[in-house]
């Protein structure tokens, strides 16, 4: 095969792949800017009046407020918490001046407990926020959520501690600063971009969730934007617009979010085992 | 510790003390792991010793909740509808996403924007894809069954019958997690080293035969460690399906955690939904052994 033609090939596999994967994003936009009517009246790629009406009911009609206030908080919290946590875990793990058994033990019970599938967790979990009063109020949720995601943060900020040479903090050591200085003083400003990109990866894994939140929460004093979502699918009859502007609301924080530490995503996915 | 050791031994106090602040560091984090996955999973196990009636404890059952989950036939179908969904959707995926990460292991303008294009549908909430794809599959506005009248397929309601709903929400995980398996086997072919290769083209070897001989061993370790990974949260499909059909129509797209979510959360079982947790459990453990043994080289190689 000459080489423009298999170059040309290359390029339109590449279009239909990136077809497939932004064709559902775009089909919910523009469901999400048609109007009732025209949601109805055939398959537009492009809405002909775009508005902002569904929208404006899924906040009015359909109170989305309060979803996405719960999601900010309960994100903001569980995040914040974890890092505090989980950071100085992972220094120590990487940085322990003991033998290695502990460490690898005690990576390998925080991969474990990171890769059992939620929903193994959840009648436990719920189980136990009933008898401490705990069911549908966002303390609970940040609990379950910062302890899930403190294992997250110490495989991945150790994955990136580990980058950072011994010498520097060495040689902060010996000028007789104790551990948790040299922490601060030295290896987190180093580690300040790794932190940051966990802290984002903490953020969709929190936001994104569903299961956790659909279990433990049932009023929308402690309920999530993803379960507002699908509390708006439960309807009978489905409103299909405001349907789509919640998954628009949905998806785009994430996005963003996204697109900031895609650099990254590799590492988070694989909590540093590839990068 | 060797570097300073070597330069200036520290006083044995000093010594002690930082070992313990090193400890010191790790106990919180230790205690929260313990309490929210250590605890609730022994709660668990003992509650799948239990009789639980309309929401109450009804005291010990012994095995009685086990064997009435190995007899449950529908428990049997949601294991085989998750090993037939798990397995469909890894291969698919596996290898959509390596012909993807080989066609951008090259030269190509805007890389990194096919790139982000290609990673996003991965990155929103399962929830939401399963918004989108609602609104794709729905028989009044979506576009798939007008699609598949064009294409010849006629009168087909994709969520409509048990064959097209199951291959739809495997189409929806394909879309969804290819992207996964792209980018983790595209960073696994940046790492292998160019030289042999180059070597073996100018030996006038063709394409393939690179890639099978050259390309493919190399990238194995990564190729493993995405299969594990990938596989271990496939089987823990929940929130896509469960926005999507919530396991019908019958039980043709009921996976195990649909099944286990509702015998629990609707039908208050919760000592029989334990169980299947517990015997899923013990599968899914096998599968972590392997991945663990397999991420455990990376963090420790370096």
């Amino acid at each position: 095969m000459k080489g423009w033609m298999r170059r040309a090939l290359v390029y339109v596999a590449l279009i239909a792949a990136e077809v497939f994967a932004l064709f559902p994003f775009w089909w919910m936009i523009t469901t999400s800017l048609k109007h009732q009517v025209e949601i109805f009246s055939g398959l537009e790629l492009f809405p002909q009046a775009p508005t902002l009406a569904n929208f404006a009911a899924l906040f009015n009609t359909y109170n989305f407020g309060p979803f996405l206030t719960n999601s900010v908080v309960v994100v903001t919290f569980s995040v914040a918490l974890s890092l505090l946590l989980g950071t100085p875990a992972a220094y120590a793990l990487t940085h322990l001046p003991t033998e290695s058994w502990l460490q690898k033990q005690a990576l390998i019970v925080v991969l474990l407990v990171r890769m059992l599938p939620t929903i193994l967790l959840v009648i436990p979990f719920y189980i136990v926020l009933a008898d401490t009063g705990l069911l549908n109020t966002r303390v609970g949720l940040i609990v379950l959520y910062t302890g899930l995601n403190t294992g997250f943060v110490i495989w991945l900020m150790q994955s990136f501690l580990a980058e950072i040479p011994r010498e520097i903090e060495e040689a902060a050591l010996v000028d007789g600063d104790s551990r948790l200085t040299a922490l601060r003083r030295i290896v987190l400003p180093l580690a300040a971009p790794g932190l940051a990109a966990t802290a984002i990866f903490s953020v969709i894994n929190i936001y994104n969730d569903f299961l956790i939140a659909l279990t433990m929460t049932s009023t929308p004093d402690a309920q999530t934007v993803t379960v507002g979502v699908s509390t708006l699918i439960g309807k009978i009859q489905i409103q299909w617009g405001p349907m789509a502007a919640a998954g628009v609301v949905g998806a785009l924080p994430i996005i963003i979010f996204a697109l900031l530490v895609q650099r990254h995503f590799v590492r988070g996915l694989t909590l540093g085992a590839v990068k | 510790m060797v570097a300073a050791g070597a330069t200036r031994p520290l006083p044995w106090s000093r010594r002690i003390s930082r070992a313990a602040g090193s400890y010191g560091l790790l106990l919180p984090a230790a205690l929260v792991l313990a309490l929210v996955s250590v605890y609730p999973l022994v709660y668990g196990i003992i509650a799948s010793l239990r009789h639980y009636l309309y929401g109450g404890d009804h005291g010990f059952a012994g095995a009685a909740n086990y064997l009435y989950v190995i007899q449950d036939q529908t428990f049997i179908t949601a294991l085989s509808t998750t090993a037939r969904y798990v397995l469909l959707c890894v291969i698919i995926e596996t290898a959509l996403g390596l012909a993807l990460a080989l066609l951008v292991n090259r030269q190509l303008a805007g890389a990194s924007l096919w790139r982000i294009g290609i990673i996003l549908p991965m990155t929103v909430a399962p929830v939401v894809v399963g918004v989108m794809w609602r609104l794709i599959y729905a028989s009044d506005i979506g576009v798939a069954d007008p699609l598949l009248n064009a294409l010849g397929v006629h009168g087909v309601h994709v969520l409509g019958s048990e064959t097209t709903a199951f291959l739809g929400v495997v189409l929806l995980d394909v879309w969804e997690w290819t992207p996964l398996m792209f980018l983790i086997l595209l960073a696994g072919l940046q790492g292998i080293p160019q030289e042999p290769l180059e070597a073996a083209v100018m030996d006038g070897a063709s394409g393939l035969r690179v890639f099978f001989d050259h390309v493919l061993p190399m990238l194995r370790p990564v190729l493993f460690v995405a299969i594990v990974l990938r596989s271990i949260d496939a089987i823990g499909t929940f929130d896509q399906i469960y926005v999507l059909t919530r396991g019908g129509p019958g039980v043709s797209t009921q996976l195990f955690s649909i099944y286990a979510y509702n015998s629990a959360f609707l039908f208050s079982q919760f000592g029989r939904a334990m169980a299947m947790v517990v015997i899923l459990l013990a599968g899914v453990l096998v599968l972590a052994a392997i991945a663990i043994r397999l991420v455990r080289s990376g963090p420790g190689t370096r």
